[in-house]
This record gives C-alpha cells, sequence and structure tokens, in this order.
C-alpha cells in the first residue's frame, strides 16, 4: 500500500488507486510525476509569455538576463504574472456569478422552467441593499429588478460595487484612502490585463495594490453575488446530515454525479433525479432508485441545500470513475480535467458537458440554457437510468462517512439566537480563541487531505472554530469532523460551546464561491464590536491550493483584513520585493499579511500566534505560542 | 558505463538545464532557497545560441585525453577514475585560466563556489553531478530536460540509436526518401 499512501490520506482513494493502476489509468499523480522536475523559471514567476519580443526570463542565479526584452526586471515580472492570475481567478468567480444573475432576470421573466424563487425573504433583503423597492411587488418583479442592478455591479459605471456595503465602515475607508476600493466586477479584471500589457503599469506596487482591488471585486461582488442569487433562488442554506466519500456510491442504483461548480445544473439535474416517473423508470431497469452525489463544488452547493452526497474532492474525481459504478457524470466548469473523458472511456460511463464555454475531449456536449434545463436535466438522467444495464463489475471499497452541512450565515446568527453575540462572549471569555476558515483546493503536490485535515484538527484541539468550503470542506467531512460527536477532538473550551449547541467544530459554509459567507460573518463580527476585520482573531488557510481562483480568494481575504497562510508557495519567489510586500509590508498597508507554510503542523502554529497576538491587542485573555 | 549525451537538435533552449544545474550545486539543493544563498550558485551548463536562434546545450565532455588536464599548471585537475569524471581541487586551483584556454568547448568559468574556500574564485565545470549520483540520482540538467536534448545512457547504445536514425531516414517510403524521425528510444531492441 506504500505508494498509495505516498499520495493520499484518504482510505478510498488508496484503494481506487489501486483498483486505477490494475486496469491502466494515468491519474493526476502520473501526469504530476512526469512533470517533474517542474519549470523552475515559471515556479518563481519569472517566465514572461506576455508579449511577442518575448518569451522571456529572469536568470535567478544574476549570471543570465537580469530585463526581459521591454526592460521589465524580475520584480515587474513576478508582479504582472501574480495580477494575470488574479484577474483569471475574479473573471472565473464573478463569470459564475453573472450566470445566476442571468438565470434571475429569465425567473422574473418566466421564461425559466424549472427555476423558482426559494428564499423570497432573502430576494427582498438583498434587493433592499440594491436600493430596489419591495413594498407590495410581487417577487418576480423584484427579482427581474434586483438583476438589472446586479448586472449594473458588472460594468463600470459606479464609484464602487454594492456589497462593499458590508464591510465594516473602518475597511471601507481604508480601501478608499488605498484607493483600491473595487468599482466594477469586470472593470478590475478588465484594468488588470490592460495594466500587465507591455507598457503599461510597471510598478510592481502598483500592480499589487491593483490585484488587491481585483480581487476585492471578486470576493465582494462577483462572488458575493454567485452567493446571494444561489440562495435566493435554490434556498438559503440550513444544516442537514448527509454522507461522504466514494462510499457513497451504490450498487443497487443508478449512480449520477454533478461536477464542477454551478448550481444552475446541477439543481435541475436533482430536480430530474426526484421525480417519480424517473424513479419509476430506473426500477423498471434493475435498479433501486437514483442516487444523485457530487464532487467538487457543485457538490457542495447541493449538500448545503439539500443534504446531497458527496463522493469526493478535486483529486478523487478520477477515482470515482474507476468504481466502475458511475452512469453518468455531468460537468460544468471550473476544475474539471481534461483527463476525465480519457478515463471514463474505459468503463461504462457516459460523460456529459453542458456549458457553452466548457467543452473537454471524450465528452457528449448537451449545452444548458435557463430555457431548456429542465427539460434537458429530465432527458440526461432518463439516458443516465438506460446506461445502469452496461455497467460491469462495481468496486465501491468503503462505507461512507456522516456528516452535517449548511451552515450559512444565516443558520449560524439565528443558532446563536438571531445575533452574534453569543459567539462574540465566546471569544471574549476564550473559551473560543478564534476562528479560522481552512478553505481551498487539492494539490497533488501535497498529499491528499493531509494539509486540511492536519491542520484543521490541530486548531480545533486548540479551542479555534473552524469554518470551511471547497475541497477542504469535503476533506474535514471525509475525516469525520463534521458530526456533533467530532466535539471529541476538540479542545474542552470549544468542546462546550459547541456541545452547548449541538454543532460539530468545523462548520461547513459552502462552495468556494462561498468563502463570501466567512467574509460577511466576520464583518459581522466586526460591526457587533465597532472594529475592523483585521482586530479579531481570525485567520484563513488554504493548506492544499492549486488554483488561480484561490489566489483571488487569498487576496481577497488579506485585503479585507485576514491573515491567510498558504501551503503550495505562489509563483513569486523570483521577486524578494513581492515576497516581502506580501508577506510583511502588507501589515501596514491592509493590516494583515500572507505567510506560506507548506507544513500544516507549523502552520497551525503559525495561525495560533496570530490569534493570540490580536487577543492580546484586543486587551483579551492570552497565551504567549 | 552511462554517459551524459547531448542531441542538440532537440534542444528547445528552455534553459531548464541550467537552472537545475545551478540548484544542484547549491547548498540546500532548492530552488526557492538556492537564490538566497551566499556565494550564489551558478549554472555548469549553458545554452549556447546558434546562427538562427537555436539552443545548444553546452557542458563538459569530460574528454580522454582532456586538453584542460593536461594544461592544468598546479595540477588541480585530475581525472575521477572510477566515473572518467574530470574534476577540480578548490585548493589546490590558482585560477590561472589556462585550463579554459585550452578547452575547445568553452565550458569552464571562474567565480566563487560553495565548494571553494570562501572568497576565492576558483575554475568550476561539471563534475557530472557525482554527488546527486551517489543518492541515486541522474544528473540534474538530464532529469530536468524534457525535450531529449540531454540523456544519459550508455555512448554505444546512443550510437547503435544515431545510426539507426540514420538508417530509417535512407529507407524508401512510397518510392521516395522516408523524412520520418520516430520518437527518441532510449532501448534499442529493435
Amino acid at each position: 500500500m506504500g505508494k498509495y499512501e505516498k499520495n493520499t490520506i484518504t482510505q478510498d482513494g488508496q484503494l481506487l488507486l489501486k483498483k486505477a493502476e490494475k486496469d491502466q489509468i494515468e491519474t493526476v499523480w502520473e501526469r504530476y510525476k512526469a512533470q517533474l522536475p517542474q519549470c523552475g523559471y515559471c515556479e518563481m514567476g519569472l517566465s514572461c509569455r506576455n508579449c511577442v519580443m518575448g518569451p522571456c526570463r529572469i536568470d535567478p542565479f544574476g549570471e543570465g538576463p537580469q530585463q526581459g526584452v521591454c526592460g521589465a526586471d524580475g520584480d515587474i515580472i513576478v508582479a504582472r504574472n501574480l495580477g494575470r492570475m488574479i484577474a483569471a481567478g475574479a473573471a472565473s468567480h464573478s463569470d459564475h456569478g453573472r450566470d445566476l444573475v442571468e438565470v434571475l432576470a429569465q425567473v422574473a421573466e418566466g421564461s425559466a422552467p424549472g427555476y423558482e424563487i426559494r428564499d423570497v425573504e432573502k430576494l427582498k433583503r438583498v434587493a433592499a441593499e440594491y436600493g430596489v423597492e419591495t413594498e407590495e411587488k410581487e417577487p418576480a418583479e423584484i427579482a427581474g429588478e434586483l438583476a438589472n442592478a446586479m448586472q449594473e455591479d458588472f460594468g463600470t459605471r459606479k464609484k464602487e460595487l454594492t456589497l462593499v456595503s458590508r464591510a465594516p465602515e473602518k475597511r471601507r475607508e481604508l480601501w478608499k484612502k488605498l484607493g483600491i476600493m473595487p468599482r466594477g466586477i469586470d472593470r478590475e479584471t478588465s484594468e488588470m490585463m490592460h495594466r500587465t500589457h507591455m507598457g503599461v503599469d510597471n510598478d510592481w506596487q502598483s500592480l499589487l495594490l491593483h490585484g488587491l482591488r481585483n480581487s476585492l471585486s471578486d470576493g465582494w461582488g462577483g462572488s458575493m453575488i454567485a452567493t446571494e442569487v444561489s440562495d435566493i433562488l435554490f434556498g438559503t442554506p440550513a444544516p442537514k446530515p448527509t454522507t461522504v466519500n466514494v462510499g457513497v456510491l451504490k450498487e443497487d442504483e443508478v449512480n449520477i454525479i454533478v461536477h464542477g461548480h454551478n448550481p444552475v445544473v446541477s439543481e435541475m439535474v436533482l430536480l430530474a433525479c426526484q421525480s417519480s416517473e424517473m424513479v419509476e423508470l430506473a426500477k423498471e431497469k434493475g435498479a433501486k432508485g437514483i442516487n444523485l452525489a457530487g464532487v467538487c463544488c457543485t457538490g457542495n452547493e447541493l449538500l448545503m441545500r439539500h443534504g446531497v452526497p458527496i463522493a469526493g474532492n478535486h483529486l478523487t474525481t478520477e477515482l470515482v470513475l474507476a468504481t466502475g459504478a458511475v452512469e453518468m457524470m455531468i460537468v460544468d466548469y471550473q476544475c474539471i480535467m481534461p483527463a476525465l473523458g480519457i478515463v471514463a472511456a474505459c468503463y461504462h460511463t457516459k460523460m456529459i458537458s453542458t456549458s457553452d464555454k466548457a467543452r473537454f475531449p471524450g465528452m457528449e456536449h448537451r449545452e444548458f440554457h435557463p430555457d431548456n434545463a429542465k427539460e434537458l436535466a429530465t432527458e440526461l438522467v432518463k439516458e443516465a437510468v438506460g446506461n445502469f444495464e452496461k455497467r460491469g463489475n462495481a468496486y465501491i471499497p468503503v462505507e461512507p462517512v456522516n456528516a452535517v452541512g449548511g451552515f450559512s450565515v444565516e443558520t449560524i446568527v439565528g443558532a446563536l439566537g438571531g445575533t452574534p453575540q453569543p459567539l462574540i462572549d465566546a471569544i471574549a471569555g476564550g473559551k473560543i480563541r478564534g476562528a479560522v476558515g481552512v478553505v481551498g483546493c487539492n494539490n497533488p503536490r501535497i498529499k491528499q487531505d493531509y494539509g486540511h485535515v492536519t491542520l484543521t484538527k490541530r486548531l480545533i484541539e486548540n479551542d479555534i472554530l473552524v469554518v470551511d468550503t471547497g475541497c477542504a470542506a469535503i476533506a474535514n467531512a471525509k475525516a469525520g469532523f463534521k458530526v456533533a460527536e467530532a466535539i471529541e477532538f476538540a479542545g474542552p473550551g470549544l468542546k462546550e460551546i459547541c456541545g452547548s449547541l449541538g454543532i460539530p467544530p468545523v462548520l461547513h459554509m459552502g462552495s468556494c464561491v462561498d468563502n463570501v459567507r466567512i467574509l460577511v460573518l466576520a464583518s459581522a463580527l466586526a460591526n457587533a464590536l465597532n472594529a475592523d476585520i483585521s482586530d479579531l482573531p481570525l485567520a484563513a488557510a488554504a493548506p492544499e491550493w492549486y488554483s488561480e481562483k484561490a489566489v483571488s480568494i487569498g487576496a481577497y481575504a488579506v485585503a479585507s483584513g485576514v491573515y491567510t497562510v498558504l501551503g503550495p508557495m505562489p509563483p513569486i519567489a523570483g521577486s524578494m520585493n513581492v515576497v516581502k510586500l506580501l508577506t510583511e509590508g502588507l501589515e501596514d498597508v491592509v493590516g494583515a499579511t500572507f505567510a506560506v507554510e507548506s507544513d500544516p503542523e507549523k502552520a497551525a502554529v503559525l495561525i495560533r500566534k496570530h490569534i493570540e497576538d490580536k487577543r492580546e491587542k484586543l486587551g483579551l485573555t492570552f497565551v504567549k505560542v | 558505463m552511462k554517459k551524459v549525451v547531448v542531441h542538440p537538435e532537440r534542444c528547445l533552449g528552455c534553459m531548464q538545464c541550467m537552472i537545475a544545474c545551478a540548484t544542484a550545486h547549491s547548498q540546500s539543493k532548492t530552488l526557492l532557497t538556492a537564490i538566497s544563498e551566499t556565494p550564489l550558485p551558478k549554472p555548469r551548463a549553458h545554452i549556447g545560441v546558434g546562427l538562427y536562434g537555436e539552443g545548444f546545450p553546452n557542458r563538459c565532455r569530460h574528454c580522454d585525453p582532456a586538453p584542460c588536464l593536461l594544461a592544468c599548471l598546479p595540477g588541480a585537475m585530475f581525472r575521477d577514475s572510477e566515473t572518467e569524471t574530470i574534476l577540480i581541487d578548490p585548493d589546490r586551483c590558482v585560477n590561472c585560466a589556462t585550463c579554459a584556454m585550452a578547452c575547445p568547448f568553452g565550458v569552464i568559468r571562474y567565480h566563487e563556489d560553495a565548494a571553494a574556500p570562501p572568497g576565492k574564485a576558483i575554475a568550476v565545470k561539471c563534475d557530472n553531478c557525482l554527488e546527486r549520483r551517489k543518492q541515486g540520482l541522474i544528473p540534474a540538467c538530464v532529469e530536468i530536460c524534457k525535450s531529449g536534448a540531454l540523456t544519459f545512457e550508455e555512448p554505444s547504445e546512443a550510437m547503435k540509436r544515431k545510426t539507426d536514425e540514420v538508417a530509417r531516414s535512407m529507407s524508401v517510403v512510397g518510392g521516395s526518401l522516408s523524412v520520418v524521425r520516430g520518437p527518441l528510444q532510449l532501448t534499442t531492441d529493435n
């Protein structure tokens, strides 16, 4: 088992890796190994492909060129590259948000059958924030006006985005003073692409400042809209029991997996799977029913709102197919490895791509639009059911683990009695030392889930409440941290508080766009104390991040005042100036910095020290770490 | 005995071998920390530029007889009998540059090095990554080369492969000479 244990701490992963090897399936780990050693220039951010006078590289050992053809030095090239990573991440989240706003607009028009406004109260609340009059109006009318108002946020005609009003006043003043108040969601991304064109912004500091503004246009713009509109359309999450890991697949049922990020597709697939007509059809074909499960973040979206089980996170997506038990995988976009179609070709699994902007080799393209989504979802589920009889030997080697998800801000504040005060009291009293968002991806550079699970375990042992999202949240669910009994893993103070509320010590707050829920919660705490987010004993960590989206998330967390510890090193080591600014200098600019620590045991110590330092500054009880 | 073989026609000019070489000869052996070391490690392999901008990976051939070895006045250069590698004793080197004048490939440089007494510039050249090979690793430049411009193999096998490649290029396919060149094959089983 040794070689499989090197890749992943998960039992299902290890067993399925063995099966994949037997089936001669190449996985992400083999492809990663084939790339080693990876390009040193790119790893350090010192290669530039922005123009065709290049490509250029800066020699980090000082012997070769120290400037690109245009004259850009290492600082400029590193900052430009990082800026473009942020732009790509912000664009991904924000375009996802835009798709939801378009569905909202079509629901208002009545041209999106199957979709509806499931949380009218939240619709009204968000509409009020956008200055949309809600008195004596039908939900559809409000939805139309809200969709319009939100679309304005994407444009460039405003001084600032609407939802930044949720941030503490001190934070907003700081953003204005620094000139990083986000003005338009698309504008900041577009401006980043402009600034990083040859011959535009060649001051690495000003590039990085705009990087922060670009990321804020994601966190307080595109992502926040994505989460809020998802809640309006599909319901605001509330705690629901569920199960996780590959064991959620069923031998005797039709297994359908949804993969990707946007609930626009997965929600309609869920509806179709629940229809009695489809369930009957499945029974006719000899299956006991239809089992829908998620992987990655669209899985998190369904888990949060409906308790739909999750089969795995990013690095499990190929292995799920290697069970041979999946009739159909339906994908939308983001983090879907192009290798999946090739893996699926070894089994009976049908692979379906659904988004006009996301296509993959080896997948059948069946495009979802709000007007055809319900109908198409039913067609696909029917085809999946028809595929059940083609299934060969299934290998589902583990039993699923129980978990509870669905901790929206509304739920958490509701559980506390309608105000964040009890949480503040618990922190002030020292029973809870602070709170940390453990978020982000999987990355074959780090043993799968080891970073998330080790860090989370150490934090809760030290009475630090953990909230999580994305693939980190799935890792922690697989590890068994998300049941009420998991308070056994927690320190005495956290155990007492969570025990009295009947909640786990690790709260599942959703998908990766849902990191904004953490921002909203942090703002609520800061506002209740008339403080800034950076004053609070909070931190964030992305122990296994890989994607450009994660760079944007990390940047908006820091720009919002949250100390953020990254596992893998971002490609910035080629410029000590950039490294110093991000890990030290930003403290004086936005009151928070990045840190990089690939060992989660050491990251836990860094975070604990940070939290105790913040407690000391607030005049609370503290321990010197 | 396996040797590093250079296939210049496969070089893409990416300079990865230079970065890997400098890192392999650093104190920390890790890129991200190597760049902060004193003295700054430097590569022993270099990419030259041809008439048409094409890359050429240039490294010590460990010639036999070796002009540098014959030219070295203080006797700092010697051949490791086991690996046939030409090495330099940093304590004996007087930085006179005679070896560089004798070297037909221009692969000997002069600078400070972690292996030399502090502050002393010495002649520095490829050491065939003997330190890595003791750990069972292949030379760093070969490990990182993704295009097959540098390979680590028995010279006889490299020669046989080259002979086969030439032979195949002369094969008549459909009435004309074949210009098809197959992928680089490191085994010669055909």
